[in-house]
Formats: structure tokens, C-alpha cells, sequence
């Protein structure tokens, strides 16, 4: 399960409506599988970013390092699928990486639609949703 | 003994350490060691045939090791080993980003691969960096030809001007045949016939506050070409507020400055110049002139600071503020700081959006065509005067180096400047008209004059130039 906060929520999901109709992505941090705060970050793809994301690495690793500032963990991430539902797609899961929660949000026409979680295994098999609270 | 940086979600499988510190010769070696010590840790890490996960990325210091030896790569004492995850995804299936270079590319980008700063991973940041250039003139020209050629991989370029002859004495990116072309075509032209494996993304519009942020947003950094106050502010508030640099430089004359704002930690363009001049003090480079090389100089300054930014490499031009003075041949520093009272990048912010630019640096609205001035008369009018042999006094108040490249054969010179001391040789019971290039140095000739207290002065609308399109086409226009 993960709970994310309102104000973390409201971040991310500024972030997915004003990043429409191209993907956003961003990074979770919390604690003990609450998530206190959302790092939005630019989506690093260099072709059509409509229905692909990629973050950079070194964004990450930057997050990363201000997790660990200020005693927070990274817990997941997130990313939109713009004018369409927020499952799991064989490309998220194809990149997936087992150590985060993966929170989709879908989009449709710039406003927010609804959200899924989800907790990719090691191999990029599956990826089983989890249940999600937010707001 | 390297350092091993331990990513906060698998703090738990380390025995919730933030970082541990292990001997060995090479990255294999120490993660090996790792995950022997913390079992739990291997299967994050490592697939059960004994190989990196594949979104497990590991960087010695700043440098992927798959750019490196692998696994092999060396570690000297004191190095800090960082995992971090590649995260990707998406609604859809699309190719995956650049990872390496073709052949022809790295046959193209040779002469920088073999530099150790650049090399196969610096040329791959080229490659995956995107830059917003602002304006496509004088100091567009030399970064837009320089960043394509480097290999910046995605140059999204704002210009809604068209070629003039005017700008061909500097603005080498366009050549004689594109006059009357758009600036962003014949730019987009030049630089992909420089360089066909850059993307070039093409905003045909004037950069506002209404589209400033959107247009932006998709790049990593941006490069201030413009030649005005407004499109300055905006594009310093923006790059604050978006929290991307801002590679700033600008010309007058013989002189250039240049320095990065609104890096993380340093100045921005207002903690330099909180206010803007008053509108006018500051000639532009059509007022003022401008030496056609001195763009060259200084766009390339913005364009070494660009490639630095995006390699990672070298000192950038941060906090200090970079003069360059081509007559005297020579160039200064002088240190900025970031002020935490700024009203943008301060630690308490009043401006947290864009505002009117325009109105900031006091210029009209456009929209509003201004009165006419009561006491101008137009270049027709003075020409049926002159052709009926009306008595009156024309006087052409520009500079005698102007006087040199045109004139109107009926008028006097007398420079602005020299009017005071030279009043006395007109007489205030003639009609005088004033003129100059433009027309605004000719109605404050009128100012002074009426002042002085004549009153039958006119200011000719639109100066020489508007003599040259509706009256006599054979005066050059400048």
C-alpha cells in the first residue's frame, strides 16, 4: 500500500496536467510508505514525449542525495499517460525496476482522470497493482 | 577503499546504511564484496546468471562505467561508487533514447572524442541535451552554427524576424540570398547543412509572457540572444522560475558582456539590474551601431558556456560578470552575487509569475498607434515645400559620419549635440523643420527649440528613412 499526502499529490498532479499532452515524471519521497513529497522532474526523452518518458539519471541521483538531506527515502515514482487509462503498459514494464512503487496517472483532455499503483518484480515479468490512497 | 552510495530504497537491505565504505580493484570487485556482505541486497542488484540488473546504472564519481570498463573500471583510492536505477516508461512502445553514436557521427565528432572532457560520454550529453535559443541575429547566428556543429541534439530556435540586408554585416548565419527569407528557416538551413544529425525545433513567434514558460520547459538550458530590455526580463524570470540557466551575453558598439544567470545558487539578470533603464537612455544596436565581429566574439563565449553547462566541465561563467572591450582589446571580470533580496531568485520572492515586460521597462502598448504630435510633418509635405520654393529652414540634426552615408541635399547639419551652441544661426522668425534618421533625435531638436523659444518647428516624420521610402528611393537607407 502507499498513501501520498495532499500537498505531494497536488504537486504531481499539477505537474501531469500542465506537462499534457506530453508524459511527466517525477520522483516520491517519504517514509515507512508514506509519501510526504513529490519531485517533479523534465522528462528527459529526446523523441516524441506523447507517450514516453525517460528520467536522467543524474536527476535522480540528485533527488536522491536530497532524500537522504533530509531523512527521507525514495519511495517511487510516477509519470502520466496522457488521453489515456493509467495501466501498467509492456513499455513501463519492459523499463520497470523493482525497487519503487510505480503511481500512473491518467490524463485525459489536461485534467486529471484517475491513478493506479504499482510494484514491478525483479525480472520485469509482472508488475501487481498495490493499493493506492491519495489526497 | 571506494565509497559505495547506497540508494535510499535499498537502505534496508544494507543494514540501513546510507553508504558503505569496501576495498577492491575494480566497481565488480567492491559490488561483489556488497552484496556478499548484505545478501539481500544481491537479488536488487544482480539477476540469478550473476548479471546487472538492466536498470541498474552504476556511476564512478560523475561517469557511467558502461562508458568506462564496465565492471572491470578501475577504482582509485577515495572514488565514490553511486546505483541508480534508469527509470522510463510510457503509454506506449517507442525507441529507447540515444545511447551511443553511429558510426558517421563518431567519425563527425572525432576531434572531441579523443579529448577526455568530452569523450563518448560527453558527446552522448551533447547528443541528449536540448538548448532554446532565443533570437537568431547577431549573436544567434555564431552559437546556432557553433551548437549544431558541436552536436547539441535538440536546438529549439525563437525568432519571428525576417533577413534583412542590414543584418548580413553580422548575422553570419544568413547569407545574401536569404533576404526576405524567415530568419528561422535560413538559420535552420545553415546549421543543418553544418550539422544533419541535430534536431532543430522552429518557434515562430516573439517570445512573450504568455507562451514564455510553455515554450521553454522542454529544454534543459537556454540562450539569451535578444537585443532588448523586455525579452530580457522575461527570459531571466522565466529561466528563474523554471529553474533552467540562462547563458546571457550582450553587444553595444565595440563592447560585449556575457555570464550565466540563474544557475542554482547564483545571481540572476536582477541582481544585476533590478530595474530596467528608462526606455531610450539605452540606444539599440540600430541606434547605436555595433561592430559586426563583436557578436561573433561574445556569442561564442555563450556557446562555450552551453557545451561547459552541458559537459559538466571546466569553471562556468557564474557570478562573474565577463566585459569585453574590442578597441581597447581587452577583457574584465567582475563578480556578482546572487542578492537574497531579488525580487525573482531572492529568498523571499515577490514575483512568482510572469508579468508585462513591457510595461515594466515603461514602453507602450503596442496596440495603441500614439497621437499624432502636433508639429510633425511628413517627408512628402517637406519635399512639396521644397519643390514650390516655400522659405523655410531644414535642418538634419544626425552626426556627420551619418550626414556622410545620406542626405537630404536641402538641409543643414547641425549634430543634436552641437544645437545649443549653434542656435544662434537660426533665426526664430524662419519655419524650421527638424529631421534625423528616425525621428527621434529630430523631436528633441524640436523640444530644445521650441524652448528656446521658436515656434514654427517641425519635426519630419520618420526621419530619413521614411524620405527614402516616399520620396527618393536613391537615398540609401541605413
Amino acid at each position: 500500500m502507499i498513501r501520498i499526502e495532499k500537498p505531494a499529490w497536488d504537486t504531481m498532479v499539477s505537474h501531469a496536467e500542465r506537462t499534457f499532452p506530453k508524459e511527466c515524471c517525477g520522483v516520491m519521497l517519504g517514509l515507512d510508505g508514506v509519501v510526504r513529497q513529490a519531485v517533479p522532474l523534465a522528462n528527459a526523452y529526446s523523441g516524441p514525449q506523447e507517450d514516453f518518458f525517460v528520467m536522467d539519471p543524474q536527476d535522480l541521483n540528485r533527488v536522491d542525495s536530497q532524500a537522504r538531506a533530509q531523512g527521507l527515502e525514495v519511495l517511487g515514482v510516477f509519470h502520466s499517460h496522457p488521453d489515456c487509462d493509467a495501466y501498467f503498459s509492456k513499455r513501463d514494464l519492459e523499463n520497470s525496476c523493482s525497487w519503487f512503487s510505480y503511481v500512473v496517472l491518467s490524463v485525459k483532455n489536461g485534467r486529471f482522470d484517475h491513478a493506479n499503483s504499482y510494484r514491478p518484480d525483479f525480472d520485469q515479468k509482472e508488475a501487481p497493482k498495490e493499493e493506492l490512497i491519495y489526497g | 577503499m571506494a565509497k559505495i552510495l547506497i540508494p535510499t530504497p535499498l537502505r534496508q537491505y544494507a543494514g540501513k546504511q546510507d553508504s558503505v565504505h569496501l576495498q577492491g580493484a575494480t566497481v565488480g570487485e567492491v559490488l561483489q564484496s556488497l552484496t556478499s556482505q548484505y545478501a539481500d541486497l544481491r537479488r536488487h542488484l544482480y539477476t540469478d546468471e550473476g548479471k546487472l540488473r538492466s536498470f541498474v546504472n552504476v556511476y564512478v564519481n560523475d561517469d557511467d562505467i558502461r562508458y568506462l570498463n564496465k565492471e572491470a573500471t578501475p577504482l582509485k583510492e577515495g572514488d565514490t561508487v553511486s546505483i541508480v536505477p534508469s527509470i522510463a516508461g510510457g503509454s506506449a512502445g517507442v525507441a529507447a533514447p540515444p545511447v551511443s553514436l553511429s558510426k558517421e557521427e563518431i567519425l563527425r565528432y572525432s576531434r572531441h572524442l579523443i579529448m577526455p572532457e568530452v569523450g563518448m560520454d560527453g558527446q552522448l550529453k551533447l547528443k541528449n541535451a536540448k538548448v532554446a535559443l532565443i533570437g537568431t541575429g547577431g549573436l544567434g547566428a555564431p552559437l546556432g552554427m557553433y551548437l549544431a556543429a558541436a552536436g547539441v541534439g535538440r536546438i529549439g530556435l525563437v525568432d519571428f524576424d525576417v533577413v534583412d540586408f542590414t543584418n548580413l554585416q553580422r548575422q553570419v548565419i544568413h547569407g545574401t540570398k536569404d533576404v526576405g527569407r524567415k530568419k528561422l528557416d535560413s538559420a535552420a538551413e545553415t546549421m543543418l547543412d553544418i550539422n544533419p544529425y541535430v534536431e532543430i525545433d522552429r518557434h515562430e513567434t516573439a517570445l512573450t509572457s504568455d507562451n514564455a514558460l510553455q515554450i521553454l520547459k522542454d529544454y534543459d538550458l537556454v540562450v539569451d540572444g535578444t537585443d532588448n530590455f523586455p525579452t530580457r526580463y522575461l527570459v531571466n524570470d522565466a529561466c528563474v522560475l523554471l529553474g533552467k540557466p540562462n547563458v546571457y551575453g550582450s553587444i553595444f558598439r565595440f563592447e560585449g558582456q556575457a555570464t550565466v544567470f540563474a544557475y542554482p545558487g547564483g545571481p540572476c539578470y536582477r541582481c544585476l539590474y533590478p530595474e530596467p533603464p528608462p526606455p531610450g537612455l539605452v540606444p539599440s544596436c540600430a541606434e547605436g551601431g555595433v561592430l559586426g565581429i563583436l557578436p561573433g566574439i561574445i556569442g561564442l563565449i555563450q556557446a562555450t558556456e552551453t557545451v561547459k553547462l552541458i559537459l559538466g566541465a571546466g569553471e562556468p561563467l557564474v557570478g562573474r560578470l565577463l566585459l569585453y572591450d574590442a578597441l581597447a582589446m581587452r577583457f574584465r571580470e567582475l563578480k556578482l552575487r546572487r542578492n537574497p533580496e531579488c525580487p525573482v531568485c531572492g529568498d523571499h520572492p515577490a514575483i512568482r509569475e510572469l508579468i508585462d515586460y513591457q510595461e515594466f521597462c515603461g514602453i507602450p502598448n503596442q496596440a495603441h498607434e500614439p497621437a499624432p504630435v502636433v508639429g510633425d510633418i511628413d517627408p512628402v509635405e517637406v519635399k512639396a515645400k521644397i519643390d514650390r520654393g516655400d522659405s523655410f529652414v531644414l535642418i538634419d540634426v544626425r552626426e556627420t559620419h551619418e550626414y556622410q552615408i545620406c542626405r537630404i541635399d536641402y538641409a543643414k547639419l547641425i549634430p543634436l549635440g552641437d544645437l545649443p551652441k549653434r542656435v544662434n544661426e537660426l533665426d526664430s522668425a524662419d519655419e524650421i523643420v527638424a529631421h534625423c534618421k528616425s525621428g527621434v533625435r529630430s523631436a528633441k531638436a524640436v523640444d530644445f527649440l521650441k524652448q528656446a523659444g521658436f515656434k514654427k518647428v517641425r519635426n519630419m516624420k520618420g526621419g530619413i528613412l521614411a524620405w527614402s521610402d516616399k520620396v527618393d528611393p536613391s537615398v540609401p537607407k541605413y
